[in-house]
């Protein structure tokens, strides 16, 4: 744990509170094991020192400032979540006035079990380009050096590699263990729907029985919803309980918008996503 | 009775153009494969990407969307959000494991009879030479 940085972090905290900046502070806290850590809403300046951040703080805080519209609020958001903030901003779901951010620089979050951190770095971490959040209002430990892989989608690439039956016979595997609990959903910054396609009643798109076709058709519309919108957090793999490679899914969207649109979520808070613009003058391969 | 294997297609089929075209097929007389099921809809850029899916979900074999040239939108710019969608979502399902031939983005206008009949007799081929999609259930 890097002393300085908590120190920062909560010293921040408690001004903005007490200054009345903000109504509240979203951060992480030490979790009941002792050993990994948990989401925290500090409303007290007091309590400003429960705050932590280490790397075992893998979630997405940006996620619950959704609960949070029209409230001033002050988040600690790590390079990957900051671009969910522009996410947010791009879909006018956040106002930027409305949050302060108190970035953090990412040595990379590694793999918890309750009660157990292990060495490895989580997946996403190892080609994470990112030294510092790609917006915040104050950096807590100022910029890190860091030394990431480069990302060339490998693990895509060799599924892409395989025959069509084989990834059929992957996938309905795969979403043969979902349980439908949508825990990747709720975990989701870019899920926010106030009736999320699979709770509309009429149309009945998605039925309630938890079977393989049903699972199927939920795991790619709802990936296929994130197209050119999913930045990349992982939450949704972290948290989903059979263990489901949903990376496989985002991550091959990502590499095919970046192909096919030359675009990245979450960078720009003003630069128009893929699916709410066109050129004319593209051509498509169908075209072709 | 031979039972041959006939391939389920379902053709989304804007109204201002392409389900004209299919119109002027008909009125035209001309022959083409009798396994699309065609669903009019207002504007290719209707079509979401949940119909297509729901559709192979549902047993279909193949799925034609088809609408006015790029250009030629009733709506100005309709098909163009249909063009980039559905160049996505054809990749994806691809990679799920559903044959991206199984697929179709088509412009056809409402003067294009012949081409609609064309792409029908191609495509039900295709189908057919792809086989049965395997079920998403056993059996």
């Amino acid at each position: 744990m890097d002393k300085e940085l908590i120190q920062q972090i909560r010293d921040k905290a408690r001004n903005l509170l007490e200054e009345g900046t903000v109504e509240g502070v979203i951060g992480y806290e030490r979790a009941s094991d002792g050993v990994t850590s948990r989401p925290l809403f500090v409303y007290n300046p007091s309590d400003t020192e429960r705050l932590i951040y280490d790397e075992t703080c893998a979630h997405n805080l940006v996620k619950y400032l959704l609960d949070k519209k029209g409230k001033k609020m002050a988040v600690v958001v790590k390079p990957c979540d900051s671009r969910a903030i522009n996410l947010l901003l791009n879909e006018g779901q956040i106002e930027r006035d409305n949050v302060f951010i108190i970035g953090v620089g990412c040595p990379g979050m590694v793999e918890t079990n309750w009660n157990h951190k292990s060495e490895t770095l989580q997946a996403k971490c190892r080609t994470c380009q990112l030294s510092k959040p790609v917006v915040y209002d104050f950096l807590a430990g100022g910029e890190i050096e860091r030394q990431a892989e480069e990302e060339t989608y490998s693990d895509i690439t060799e599924e892409e590699a395989k025959s069509v039956a084989t990834r059929r016979g992957f996938w309905l595997e795969q979403f043969g263990h979902c349980i439908r609990c949508y825990a990747c959903r709720q975990v989701c910054p870019g899920c926010y729907c106030p009736v999320c396609f699979a709770e509309r009643l009429d149309p009945l798109w998605l039925g309630i029985r938890i079977a393989p076709e049903e699972n199927d058709m939920w795991q790619t519309i709802r990936s296929f919803h994130l197209a050119g919108r999913c930045i990349g957090c992982n939450e949704c793999e972290r948290v989903c309980p059979v263990g489901i490679p949903l990376s496989l899914l985002n991550r091959k969207l990502e590499k095919d918008v970046k192909e096919l649109f030359a675009f990245q979520a979450g960078l720009d808070p003003e630069e128009k996503p893929p699916f709410a613009t066109f050129k004319k003058e593209e051509v498509m391969e169908f075209e072709k | 009775m031979k039972s041959e294997y006939q391939p389920k297609v379902i053709g989304f089929l804007c109204n201002w153009c392409s389900y004209a075209g299919a119109d002027m097929a008909g009125t035209s007389r001309m022959r083409y494969p009798q396994n699309i099921r065609i669903i009019r809809v207002p504007c290719s850029g209707r079509v979401d990407p949940l119909f297509v899916v729901k559709c192979f979900q549902r047993g279909a074999d193949g799925v034609l969307v088809s609408g006015c040239h790029p250009g030629d939108c009733h709506y100005t710019e309709g098909n163009y959000h249909t063009r980039r969608r559905f160049a996505l979502l054809r990749e994806f399902l691809d990679y799920l494991g559903i044959a991206k031939e199984r697929m179709r983005v088509e412009w056809v206008s409402a003067s294009e009879g012949q081409k609609f009949a064309d792409l029908l007799s191609d495509f039900t081929a295709e189908l057919a030479g792809l086989g049965p999609r395997s079920k998403i259930l056993d059996g």
